[in-house]
């Protein structure tokens, strides 16, 4: 069961260390993790209030730009379902995952930053339960919208006059406890079925949500053996849905600390693998310094060399590079 | 007026064009709404042609209610346009990009954050074309009480205005307003070119007055030079009570230019656009500019029915309405005519009759730029790049070279402090 061959390897790059806007320094690290072949960046964004990490850009932004500035890793944002509309988000996701050509996540917390509700007109916080069922009924109105048009909708028939069929274009019609959206997007359907839904930031009580409806869920490490019964449950939670327990990926968040030598990171990354607590690993790392090199041009080849990692992308999209269904060739 | 003054000019991308059979067309690329790389080369060739900028509308919802209707043009997919500036903001590095975006369904800080990450991405180029959204479409895609009234719609735009430049000034904001509360400053650098330029389009009364305060660009529509005369010294003339000077706004009405080598050929051109417009689908455009939604019922070859006042777009609908009067035209006429150039102006003619028309506007004071609207893409934008361009160039009424690396020094405005 779900445990891949192969663990999944995305970095998560803190830009705050960045001194002033270099895209050229971001694209310059994407296109270095492109080479080794890792499955996705996952860019943070940090929101407002956080006064000692600013960073240049908003995550979305920079999504676009690190699209066209490289051609096969995935490339996953952050966005607040407090910040942003789900009309608004599931239209920006759509059309990133086109600029990509299917590369595409949307990382969303289930925790909420305590700073935003006041600057987005927001009376105050939502209680931690409402803000879970918020997200909840967000991330399906974004998913539903995704679907609203169907693969093959697109007709491009200049001389009958047809540029789509209307009957697979598919109206949303959602009118729930906190939000009511009509549809469709006008976005076409993504080249790899649907952006890649990350979620992190979970406490128990969101575990079910992530179950239901992730794509790709992202943990804190843990001591070795919580870890296993950890995964463990997440995957039962996911049968539970009625989902195939392999339609969820699970990645561990670790932050390699300074001074520990690419040996002992992976003996560490492999251990924990074998003891099959994740599918694989998200790093993070800051945006400067040798930090990227180090796991590139150490790390990854001493993984590789003992079957661990697999040799460069075999698809396109990013739920080719996750073995998820949708993604094309895999 | 100086000798040295020079015309700005935007190049308004959209879909497969502007005209509303554009994708029909055999030299359109009908696929623009899923080819980035289309997008790419159009921002290029408008950036070797030294355009100040590139212009994207925006509405957060289908175009079309009728289902039908909007299956047979190619405007209900397409390219979110943030996340498309935003690729296009490290494929270019002079020209300036714009986008429209919504104040009735955004967030100022969000708003303010997205912009001037773009800002930054692109090195100081971003600008924000503030509307207030008309389309209950779009209202639906954001709740269910529907579309505001035009007032509301406008008070919250002017809250929302002063929330975003504030936050561009670098200020903590702690505003608690109306229809915001906003308390932190934005967590980014501060803009390269001081903030985004902020472009507005609104043409009614009180989307003037909100223009004359905070806008730095106005785009309008204007089909005659009296109409566009009268509009440009209207609006400067509101400019003093806000305390600034006429030349803190640069006026560029849109313009639908069809051109050719020859005279004959241009109109031919035109003609062959026209003929690809079912009857059904210009009928639709019109009415959602005259925000009625049952003029298919009045005889095609009949005149314009009388109107109600309406409360989505007031400007639009005097234009439609006057034109109708003025020239006597039928619906079927109407329908053509604003298909093809969606209100705004439409001059059919060689380089020369374009450059006429657009220096006897620029020089009469009746604008200070224009933004084209090439009928389809990218053959008329290659067509206007490659023959108008030169000729304007050659009067030495337009830059033959980007002199400044933001949009604020292409457009010479001021850098706010």
């Amino acid at each position: 069961m779900a445990n891949t061959t192969t663990m999944h390897l995305a970095i998560s790059l803190d830009l705050t260390s960045m001194p002033t806007a270099d895209f050229g320094l971001v694209a310059g690290l994407a296109r270095k993790a492109e080479e080794v072949g890792l499955d996705m960046i996952i860019v943070a964004d940090s929101g407002p209030g956080s006064a000692l990490s600013i960073s240049p850009f908003e995550a979305t932004t920079l999504l676009a730009a690190l699209a066209t500035a490289t051609s096969r890793i995935g490339l996953v944002a952050r966005a607040s379902t407090v910040a942003h509309q789900p009309y608004n988000l599931a239209r920006r996701f759509a059309s990133l995952d086109i600029v990509s050509h299917g590369r595409v996540g949307w990382n969303a917390s289930l925790t909420q930053n305590p700073r935003e509700a006041a600057n987005f007109s927001k009376p105050e916080e939502f209680s931690d339960e409402d803000f879970r069922r918020r997200a909840e009924e967000f991330i399906c109105i974004v998913q539903g919208l995704w679907q609203g048009w169907d693969g093959d909708a697109l007709l491009f028939d200049k001389s009958g006059g047809r540029f789509h069929d209307p009957e697979k274009m598919h109206l949303l019609d959602h009118k729930g406890e906190f939000f009511s959206v009509r549809g469709p997007l006008n976005v076409a359907r993504s080249p790899q079925d649907m952006p890649v839904l990350v979620l992190s930031g979970l406490s128990e009580p969101a575990m079910d949500i992530a179950a239901r409806t992730a794509d790709l869920i992202l943990l804190d490490d843990g001591p070795a053996e919580g870890a296993k019964a950890r995964f463990d449950d997440l995957k039962r939670r996911v049968m539970a849905a009625g989902r195939d327990p392999d339609a969820v990926r699970v990645l561990m968040n670790v932050s390699l600390a300074a001074g520990d030598g690419p040996d002992t990171i992976a003996d560490r990354l492999e251990e924990r693998f074998r003891s099959r607590s994740c599918d694989g690993f998200n790093i993070l790392m800051p945006a400067r310094g040798p930090a990227l090199d180090d796991l590139v041009d150490r790390v990854v080849p001493k993984l590789r060399r003992r079957g661990l990692v697999r040799g460069g992308y075999r698809g396109t999209t990013l739920r080719s590079h996750l073995g998820l269904a949708g993604g094309g060739n895999q | 007026m100086t000798a040295s003054r020079q015309m700005k000019l935007g190049a308004f991308l959209w879909a497969t064009g502007h005209h509303i059979a554009a994708w029909r067309h055999p030299k359109a690329h009908v696929t623009a709404g899923v080819d980035i790389d289309h997008y790419i080369q159009l921002a290029r060739t408008a950036e070797a042609a030294k355009f100040d900028m590139i212009f994207c509308e925006d509405a957060a919802g289908l175009r079309e209610a009728n289902v039908n209707i909007a299956s047979q043009t190619s405007r209900s997919i397409g390219f979110e346009p943030i996340s498309l500036l935003s690729a296009l903001a490290v494929q270019t590095s002079r020209i300036g990009l714009v986008s429209t975006a919504s104040t009735s369904y955004n967030e100022p800080y969000g708003l303010a954050r997205t912009f001037l990450s773009l800002d930054h991405l692109s090195g100081g180029r971003a600008g924000w074309n503030l509307v207030t959204s008309a389309s209950p479409i779009e209202a639906a895609n954001f709740g269910s009480t529907g579309l505001k009234p035009h007032a509301d719609r406008y008070e919250r735009a002017r809250e929302f205005a002063e929330v975003v430049t504030r936050l561009w000034q670098g200020k903590a904001s702690d505003h608690d307003g109306q229809s915001f509360s906003v308390r932190d400053p934005l967590d980014l650098p501060r803009s390269p070119q001081g903030a985004p330029v902020m472009v507005q389009a609104g043409a009614s009364d009180v989307g003037r007055d909100l223009a004359a305060r905070t806008a730095d660009v106005v785009f309008t529509a204007a089909q005659t030079f009296e109409e566009a005369k009268a509009f440009y010294d209207d609006l400067k003339g509101r400019m003093a009570a806000y305390g600034r000077e006429p030349d803190d706004i640069k006026i560029m009405p849109g313009v639908a230019p069809v051109v050719a080598e020859t005279e004959a050929e241009a109109r031919e051109k035109h003609e062959e656009l026209q003929e690809l417009i079912p009857d059904d689908v210009g009928v639709a455009l019109l009415s959602s500019y005259l925000s009625i939604s049952d003029l298919w019922r009045y005889p095609i070859d009949g005149p314009l029915p009388e109107l109600p006042e309406s409360e989505g777009m007031k400007s639009r609908q005097a234009l439609v309405v006057e034109q109708s009067r003025r020239d006597g035209l039928s619906i079927r006429q109407l329908a053509r005519h604003f298909a093809g150039a969606r209100g705004h102006w439409r001059i059919v003619g060689t380089a020369a009759q374009v450059a006429d028309e657009l220096q006897a506007r620029f020089e009469g004071g009746a604008a200070d730029g224009f933004n084209v609207m090439p009928s389809y893409f990218p053959g008329e934008l290659d067509v206007f790049a490659a023959l108008v361009v030169p000729e304007l160039q050659r009067r030495g009424l337009f830059r033959g070279d980007y002199e400044g690396r933001t949009l604020r020094q292409h457009l010479g405005l001021k850098q706010p402090v």
